[in-house]
């Protein structure tokens, strides 16, 4: 067993452990539980970019047991360049949501075992983009769906979190299903569970294989909430305590997006998978236009950013959709950038109001003065949104709309060009509308910067610096995401 | 009388039990009531336990003797073997139903040390619980029909006691009588097919020639020779035992009989007894003559009524007992669909697949309601609403509760969603055999999923209960307001849990146990 598998390891096993022993343990308190979390999640980022020389190397770092030899099924992980990015994404979200629930989440006795499934909640998405076998990529793939939804209907704000929590698990659970009859026609298909051991390719019936891509690309898409399967988002985003709602917002919808790309796109060949590519830029198109239009129209100030969601994630879509190597790899590298912008942006919501206990844009206005850090930050979300260079989304715009380009769809990316105006409008209005313009009369408190934790502002700090660095400097992560691309659609670009 | 005595050692234990278990009840009768209780649970459980005992050798010695040859081998029976028929044949499947049904008895018997003890008349429960299993026993291992007969209405008859245990409650009563009035016609059902065959035929033992050398028995109802009569009488035996298996349109004393029996005897009705009779229907049907194609597609259809009409009817209760009753009646129709693909495809390992659900079903309804007893039991929660803060007063009961439900509903890693897993994977891989028609593959596989998702709209409220604080403020007095458990009740839910998370973890050798079901089912039907 060597270091890399021990890694491995330690990246899934940091968040299981620390959730196991915040779950069984009594009387922690809710200091140490929070302490136990971080370093969990700690863990797992630092185990990420431990493994970044074995890759660069040429070994993917592969590890794990026979489960169940009657039926084929290995307990395996590994990681590979196509799975790196999403795992960066997924480890850093997780530790940033945790260190940011650490000032926003309010302790009490109950707090050991929020933790407990924040951890379980990371450990799904890690084990999802780490898992090299369909039952096991299953087995977390639900995992993720479980954590959260308790998440919602205990933790949830309001007295709907219930419902909103049902409504989410049912609705998510549908595309769920949708990708277990893809898998399990794939690994009928194939005789063994493994996932890298498909690219050999897997013999299914030719009246199959359309079926099976229509599934899987459905079932990711209701997973990345793209129209009209989105309808579970803007109320679990907005019901959620804003730690959840970070990592729903800027990790888990991006499992979707890595999902199309393990099982559809690495399986199959480039020409089995072509039919869907216009129905996936046509998609992306209404889902990025409706979730900008939603934007525009929402008046719950959290709303509106999980509506930009929807829009964002339209945008991935139309990447994937592209099939070219700059859609595609503008699409991966989106879901890194997006997933700092998005959760840069919710934070700043939560600053919002914590600082003013105002969740309506219409109560709010002005606040640039009284915070003007927070006002900042907003600022170069906003921006970095709207695709401003040298912001980070600019880049992975560029790419995605240059792969629409070359694949030829002339007319739908202009009018995904034309659609990115209405990002601009929600983005700039969102920070406008909230810093800038007169003080609302009903805003009588006065709050001040000291009186926000520090745990919060850090984190929002640090990803508003984060957006900047990346988009002056995007070379290190387009590189992981160009190794990744030579994996997917027979890899000859 | 001959043969391999290990075949009725498991029989003759649970009814020498029995016998011995009212003996020590009269004998005990001055002691006080909660001791008395806790002595005859021991004594039973132990009981089960030799029973158990008994039945892993037969497990062995059934497994190498199926193993020997590919065909029908001589499987060990016993009985009047040199004159050419016997009493009882083991076979790859009823070792698994009868273990099962051990197993499930010497949980409850244990849980039962603690659930019955505010009721009185042990001397009846006790053995007649002992009798209960007797009667699977028996039932799972006869190889002809009057002894089927015999033992089916031995585990009936013990059935209704059961149900209607506790008398001074008008629910039981009508419970168990209704019970006992629909399960009576089917049993006069089986009773007219029995006759008409022995009409036909002038023989009564139903299962084919045996490759033995000493003895030949004569295949009773050969396809070439079936008249009218002959047909007539396994139509009859089919609606008979469907009435037993609660098959829909016959399911209807199901929910009223499993809804209002004291929660230990619910487990054992959902768990093992309406299985082992759909298994004796199987045995039944394959060896009187019915072609595996035919029978297997009428269970693929039957298994979408259901289904559909089991979870459909769930999402209605708010009796908690009453839902899981009608959830068994939809896990069955999971079963009922695996095992059909694999009857209709000759596909074994499709047939593997439904058996391996079934025993997870019994490990997970098993546990369901023996946690619904002992909410019951201790705070007298008898619809969901009435479960509010069970989480806060009886933490345990709550997480095995959820660990139970979650493995109904699906939810990986737990042990319904293994047993989906296979179900589904093989019924595909059974299209790629032969060259028939794939289509009601296809349509099954879309209820099977559709019912998942429609399940979860009961199994995840009812979950979700559970953690939902409790209305009345008079049950968060207390310290914490958490009731200790007893422990005769504590440690079968622990059991059963561990066996629900085991089997969802580690299917492997739950898996191996069920290997031969298929291959003998298929081997009967040729």
């Amino acid at each position: 067993m060597n270091a890399d598998v021990v890694w491995l390891m330690i990246i899934l096993g940091g968040p299981l452990a620390a959730a196991v022993l915040l779950l069984l343990a009594r009387d922690l308190g809710a200091r140490v539980a929070s302490w136990i979390a971080g370093l969990g999640a700690a863990l797992s980022l630092i185990g990420t970019f431990a493994l970044l020389p074995a890759l660069q190397r040429g070994n993917d770092p592969a590890g794990g047991l026979s489960w169940m030899p009657a039926a084929g099924i290995q307990l395996r992980l590994r990681l590979d360049w196509l799975a790196f990015p999403f795992l960066v994404t997924v480890t850093s979200v997780t530790l940033l949501a945790v260190i940011y629930a650490w000032g926003y989440h309010h302790p009490d006795r109950r707090t050991p075992y929020f933790y407990a499934l924040l951890m379980l909640f990371g450990a799904g998405m890690i084990g999802t983009v780490l898992a090299d076998g369909m039952f096991l990529f299953y087995v977390f793939w639900e995992l993720m769906l479980i954590a959260s939804a308790t998440l919602i209907a205990v933790w949830g704000d309001g007295a709907r979190r219930e419902y909103v929590a049902l409504k989410y698990f049912i609705l998510t659970h549908v595309g769920s299903l949708m990708v277990l009859v893809g898998l399990i026609l794939l690994y009928v298909g194939a005789d063994s569970d493994g996932l890298s051991a498909l690219r050999q390719g897997a013999s299914i019936e030719p009246g199959l294989v359309m079926a099976s891509i229509a599934l899987f690309i459905i079932g990711f898409c209701v997973k990345m909430a793209v129209f009209p399967l989105h309808l579970w988002l803007p109320d679990a985003h907005t019901v959620a305590p804003m730690s959840v709602t970070i990592m729903l917002a800027a990790a888990m919808l991006s499992m979707g997006t890595y999902g199309i790309l393990r099982l559809p796109f690495s399986v199959f060949s480039e020409a089995q998978v072509a039919p869907f590519a216009t129905p996936m830029m046509v998609a992306g198109i209404i889902s990025g236009l409706y979730g900008a239009l939603m934007a525009l129209a929402e008046r719950d100030v959290k709303r509106i950013v999980a509506y930009s969601s929807v829009s964002q994630m339209g945008y991935i879509l139309f990447g994937l959709g592209t099939m070219t190597h700059d859609g595609m790899a503008g699409a991966t590298l989106h879901v890194i950038f997006h997933a700092i912008v998005k959760a840069l942006l919710f934070m700043c919501t939560g600053l919002v109001i914590r600082g003013t206990g105002r969740r309506s844009i219409a109560e709010l206005g002005g606040l640039g003065s009284k915070m003007p850090l927070v006002a900042v930050c907003t600022g170069i979300g906003a921006l970095a949104l709207a695709g401003t260079p040298p912001l980070c989304i600019f880049g992975s715009e560029w790419m995605i709309f240059a792969g629409g380009f070359r694949s030829g769809q002339l007319g739908l990316t202009i009018l995904m060009l034309f659609g990115s105006l209405l990002t601009v409008a929600y983005a700039l209005l969102f920070v406008g509308r909230i810093f800038f313009g007169h003080p609302s009369e009903l805003c009588s408190q006065e709050p001040a910067a000291s009186r926000l934790p520090r745990a919060m502002v850090a984190p929002t700090v640090l990803l508003a610096v984060l957006a900047l660095i990346a988009g002056l400097f995007p070379a290190p992560a387009f590189e992981w995401v160009s190794q990744g691309m030579t994996l997917i659609l027979g890899g000859a670009w | 009388m001959t043969g391999n005595v290990w075949v009725v050692l498991p029989f003759a234990c649970l009814t020498g039990g029995a016998f011995v278990v009212y003996l020590v009840a009269r004998l005990s009768a001055p002691h006080p009531q909660v001791e008395r209780n806790s002595l005859l649970a021991a004594v039973t459980a132990l009981v089960f336990a030799v029973a158990l005992g008994t039945w892993t050798v037969l497990c062995a010695i059934t497994a190498e003797a199926w193993a020997l040859q590919e065909t029908l081998p001589q499987l060990p029976a016993w009985g009047y073997v040199r004159a050419g028929g016997a009493f009882l044949r083991s076979d790859p499947g009823a070792t698994v139903m009868i273990g099962a049904a051990l197993g499930l008895g010497m949980t409850v018997a244990v849980y039962s040390g603690r659930y019955v003890a505010l009721d009185r008349r042990y001397e009846t429960y006790y053995p007649l619980l002992l009798l209960l299993v007797a009667g699977l026993t028996g039932m799972v291992l006869a190889s002809d029909l009057f002894n089927l007969y015999m033992y089916c209405e031995l585990m009936g008859v013990t059935a209704y006691a059961l149900v209607a245990f506790r008398r001074r409650t008008d629910t039981a009563v009508e419970a168990g009588f209704k019970y006992l009035i629909i399960s009576s016609v089917g049993t006069v059902i089986i009773l007219m097919g029995i006759s008409f065959i022995y009409r036909a035929t002038g023989k009564l033992a139903f299962l084919p020639t045996l490759n033995a050398p000493a003895v030949t028995v004569p295949h009773p109802i050969g396809r070439e020779e079936a008249g009218l009569w002959t047909r007539a009488g396994l139509a009859f035996l089919l609606v008979g035992f469907a009435v037993k298996s609660a098959i829909v349109p016959l399911h209807t004393w199901l929910p009223d009989a499993h809804g209002r029996a004291p929660s230990s005897v619910s487990a054992m009705l959902s768990g093992v007894v309406v299985q082992s009779a759909f298994y004796v229907l199987l045995k039944v049907s394959l060896g009187l003559g019915l072609g595996t194609q035919g029978l297997g597609m009428l269970l693929i259809f039957l298994s979408l009524l259901n289904m559909t009409l089991g979870n459909g009817l769930a999402l209605v209760q708010t009796n908690t007992k009453r839902l899981l009753a009608y959830s068994t009646i939809a896990q069955m129709g999971y079963v009922m669909l695996g095992v059909g693909i694999g009857l209709y495809y000759s596909f074994p390992a499709a047939i593997q697949a439904g058996f391996f659900l079934l025993l997870a079903h019994a490990a997970m309804k098993g546990l369901a309601f023996l946690c619904k007893g002992v909410c019951h039991f201790y705070s007298g929660a008898t619809t969901i609403a009435q479960l509010r803060g069970t989480a806060r007063q009886l933490p345990l009961v709550a997480a095995a509760f959820t660990v139970a439900l979650g493995g109904l509903a699906g939810i990986p890693p737990l042990a319904g969603f293994a047993g989906r897993w296979f179900v589904l994977s093989r019924a595909l891989s059974s299209t790629m055999t032969l060259g028939r028609r794939t289509e009601p593959v296809y349509v099954g596989l879309v209820f099977l999923l559709l019912n998942s998702l429609l399940s979860l709209g009961y199994y995840l409220p009812l979950i979700g209960t559970l953690f939902a604080p409790s209305l009345s403020p008079c049950k968060e007095e207390g310290k914490r307001g958490q009731v200790r458990v007893s422990l005769w009740m504590a440690v079968p839910l622990v059991l059963l849990g561990g066996v629900v998370l085991s089997i969802g973890f580690y299917p492997g050798p739950w898996l191996d146990w069920t290997a031969d079901v298929g291959a003998y089912l298929l081997a009967l039907g040729r």
